[in-house]
């Protein structure tokens, strides 16, 4: 079986009529990296909330169908139990922050002392989720006073220390730099291969294709496509439905109708793809 | 800028050492000797012959009397002059302004609450200057105090620099299209009122965004909290917290057998 | 109007040093976007634009003002800030009201104001949402009102802080948009920004920051072509750049129209 699953979900927020998740049927394996992309409003990050539990236990409004994470049920279950398997990254990066705290050290600790953890081993693991997501250097800083990239990265590192086993990310590289948006991106990466299983929204298509396991697009509350990065990334529903596509895709597919890429190379999404793409275009004729 | 979000200074002090629990008791100590009547000149006997030296003892005294004469003494300043003219009792008038007679009654009333609630606050911000707030809040609940009210006390203690802190983002938010809210009087006075709506509703959002932050931290987990700082309490501490309940129940005795 | 800084020097409280020795020009109607590692001082340093922050050494000149001798009030008339987090800068209890806050204040009459408002409404494509509490929108949205509340300054200097972040292809186009439009209007545009293939698309000039300092300073194709350096500012160059590359294409290429030219002519010589 799989560890997450979701079955026909609709969500309706309280506050509208609309729902913002239609009839969303969804199964991630143990261990699998899945990136959801899509366009603003598509209901990426209600599903973020959905999967960790928010919605309906925080955001109450209307939820049918049924989800389940590791065999429990999570209608059934209450919010407090639930965090202890699914750890969640908001989206907004400068709201995360628990108000008690006067270092990042302590921040990040934050969620182990709630947890249990042992001292020594608490130190331990913090230092260990620091040097990881490479903010070591600013364990004594005060958690108010960081810029915004470093906001993002102190509130990504306060839930990955709690090694959730599923562990979902609601865009949690838009305010990095792009080597650190990679690194980041390679670390959740390492995490998944080490069994966590792990559900990202994301923006960064190049990226996106270089370490997911497999993708599916939202648009309007449902998911219109769902399949390989490769299949999913290149797929013309995506500039259909507003959904950005990488650079190398766009300037493939403007030199096919130029008759510059070959009909029958598929669209690259990466820049590997990318160059052997255009350099066999080159020879071809 | 604005990255103060609590009172408490980081220093090492005799006071910073105690556990946070110890110093709680005897805040509350201080306070209900200041409030319980059992002499006029208690709470300013309290006032500069404890908390003065403990604010030294804490290392703390320049910020102490930097919030004292910033924050109390506004305050208390205006309490005072309130109860001097407002008053309703007393005959032996001192002088009058239109229909408002200050009396020597309303004067020493005046001064007795003002003193009083000099010392309630400023004990407590000698606790707050000396304790960090997740000492506090660890501490409380491994005593049993439940997570929830524990944050909910020690949030209430941080509510002043955090109002601060916000309302310093809201003025450079204001300023930077246009407000002119330094210079003269009458421009400061003017700034307040644009101040006030998003303050309190950004501190209502700030709650909220605070609950659910804190809850994908597992704060409400239903296990047993561990503390990454190690908060001290020695044998003496528990002998001193009886003591000051001792002085309490005595205080109280004293105060019911007087009456 | 022309900003010129001189070895600007600023630490925060703590001893936290953020900006060590900028100098820098940018003249009136300039697209510059400034690029750079997180922590770098891109937004330390757009904070001295508009006085919120004063240099603890070293002095910014906006036209003919010394910013330490203007208030940020007087300062808005000139400069016009977006702030990296959308949050601190929305205070209204509606959209329309937050977008007139701006030209009210620098004492525009009312229908002055509401031709600022309706403007930017229509660049940022606010439209349904004008009688809408800002704090119900999305992050995405909010974005956008905390531009459209600037745009409606009508400041000749514009600065963005992170205006692309979480938008999605549409939106960042109609960012793009409204940097061209506001280009087209005169304005001195400064965007700061981590998507470096928007930045190449879309701007002039790039600054590239590194740990409180200008490691790169340039026409685009200038800047997008320093790998080595780019990489010390931790940006990599534009995707199409890094691909004209691996391909051997003898120039740099900055957006799809020079990758597909050179691509072009690197096939015709085969
Ligand atoms: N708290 C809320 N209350 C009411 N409606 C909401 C709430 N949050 C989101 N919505 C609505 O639900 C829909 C899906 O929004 P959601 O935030 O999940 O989209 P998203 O894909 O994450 O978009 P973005 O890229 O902007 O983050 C939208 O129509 C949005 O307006
Ligand atoms: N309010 C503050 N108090 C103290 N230090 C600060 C404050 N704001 C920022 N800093 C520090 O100053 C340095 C520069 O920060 P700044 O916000 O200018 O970076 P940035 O280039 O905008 O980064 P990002 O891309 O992450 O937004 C960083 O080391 C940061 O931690
Ligand atoms: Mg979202
Ligand atoms: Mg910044």
């Amino acid at each position: 079986m799989a560890l997450v699953e979701l079955s026909s979900v609709t969500y309706t927020y309280p506050t509208t009529d609309k729902p913002a998740l239609k009839d969303i049927n969804l199964k991630v394996e143990q261990g699998e990296f899945l990136a959801i992309v899509g366009s603003n409003e598509a209901g990426k990050s209600t599903l973020c909330y959905t999967i960790s539990g928010f919605i309906p236990h925080f955001f109450h409004g209307d939820l049918v169908g049924e989800v389940q994470v590791a065999g429990l049920n999570l209608e059934e279950s209450k919010l407090n139990e639930w965090v202890l398997n699914v750890g969640l990254v908001f989206q907004n990066p400068f709201n995360q922050i628990s108000g008690s705290k006067f270092t990042v050290f302590e921040e990040i600790a934050f969620g182990l002392e709630n947890l249990g953890v042992k001292r020594s081993e608490m130190i331990e693991r913090v230092e260990r989720a620091m040097e990881l997501t490479g903010i070591s250097d600013l364990a004594d800083r005060s958690p108010y006073s960081l810029s915004g990239g470093q906001q993002q990265k102190v509130a990504l590192t306060s839930i990955l220390v709690m090694e959730p086993q599923v562990f979902v990310l609601d865009e949690p590289t838009s305010q990095l730099d792009p080597i650190g948006a990679r690194e980041v991106f390679e670390v959740i990466k390492e995490m998944s291969r080490a069994g966590i299983t792990v559900i990202m929204a994301e923006h960064k298509i190049e990226w996106v294709a270089e370490f997911a396991d497999r993708v599916i697009a939202m648009h309007d509350g449902q998911i219109i496509i769902e399949g390989s990065p490769q299949e999913v990334l290149t797929s013309p529903l995506l500039p259909e439905h507003g959904i950005g596509t990488s650079r190398y895709t766009q300037a493939a597919k403007q030199a096919r109708t130029e008759g510059l890429f070959s009909e029958t190379t598929p669209l690259p999404v990466t820049l590997d793809q990318a160059v052997a793409g255009f350099s066999g275009g080159n020879h071809e004729d | 800028m604005h990255q103060k979000l609590s009172f408490y200074v980081d220093r090492d002090s005799f006071l910073h050492h105690l556990n946070p629990l110890t110093k709680l008791t005897l805040v509350l100590t201080l306070v209900i000797l200041s409030f319980l009547g059992l002499s006029y000149w208690l709470p300013t006997i309290i006032f500069l012959f404890i908390i003065i030296p403990l604010s030294f003892l804490g290392k703390v005294a320049q910020e102490f009397f930097n919030a004292t004469v910033k924050l109390l003494l506004p305050v208390v300043g205006f309490l005072f002059v309130m109860q001097a003219f407002f008053h309703p009792d007393g005959t032996q008038v001192i002088f009058s302004i239109w229909i408002f007679d200050v009396t020597v009654e309303s004067l020493s009333f005046a001064y007795l609450t003002a003193s009083r609630i000099l010392t309630m606050v400023a004990s407590f911000l000698i606790l707050l200057l000396t304790t960090h707030p997740s000492d506090l809040m660890s501490d409380l609940t491994r005593r049993g105090v439940s997570g929830n009210l524990s944050y909910v006390i020690t949030s209430t203690l941080q509510i002043i620099p955090q109002m601060q802190v916000k309302a310093g983002t809201i003025i450079d938010a204001q300023q930077s299209r246009g407000l002119e809210t330094t210079g003269n009087v009458f421009n400061r006075v003017k700034a307040v009122v644009p101040l006030v709506g998003p303050l309190v509703f950004g501190s209502l959002v700030e709650v909220e965004e605070r609950a659910i932050a804190i809850e994908a931290r597992a704060f409400t987990a239903p296990l047993k909290k561990t503390s990454l700082r190690e908060i001290p309490d020695r044998a003496a501490e528990r002998a001193a917290r009886w003591i000051f309940i001792g002085v309490i129940i005595i205080a109280i005795g004293l105060r019911i057998w007087l009456l | 109007m022309k900003i010129e800084i001189n070895n600007l020097h600023f630490t925060y409280p703590g001893e936290i040093i953020a900006l060590s020795g900028i100098n820098l020009s940018i003249e009136s109607g300039e697209k510059v976007a400034i690029v750079g590692q997180n922590g770098s001082g891109k937004t330390t340093l757009v904070k001295h634009f508009n006085g919120l922050l004063l240099p603890t050494n070293g002095t910014i000149r906006i036209g003919d003002w010394d910013t330490k001798d203007h208030s940020v009030a007087e300062l808005a008339s000139r400069v016009g800030y977006v702030f990296q987090n959308p949050d601190e800068q929305l205070f209204n209890s509606d959209v329309k009201s937050e977008l007139g806050f701006g030209p009210r204040n620098l004492g525009y009459d009312d229908d002055r104001t509401e031709e600022l408002v309706e403007d930017a409404i229509e660049l940022t494509g606010l439209d349904n949402y004008r009688d809408t509490n800002p704090y119900d929108l999305s992050p995405t949205w909010r974005k956008m009102v905390a531009l459209g509340s600037i745009i409606a300054l009508d400041s000749p200097i514009v600065v963005f802080d992170e205006p692309t972040t979480g938008q999605d292809a549409q939106s960042v186009e109609v960012i793009a948009r409204i940097a061209d439009e506001l280009h087209s209007r005169g304005k001195t545009l400064i965007t700061i920004s981590h998507d470096i293939d928007f930045c190449a698309e879309n701007f002039e000039r790039i600054i590239a920051m590194s740990e409180g300092e200008i490691l790169l300073d340039g026409s685009v194709l200038e800047v997008i072509a320093q790998e080595e350096s780019l990489a010390t500012t931790f940006v990599d160059p534009p995707q199409l750049t890094r691909l004209g590359k691996e391909l051997g294409f003898d120039q740099t290429v900055n957006d799809q129209a020079s990758f597909l030219g050179a691509y072009r002519l690197s096939h015709e010589q085969n």
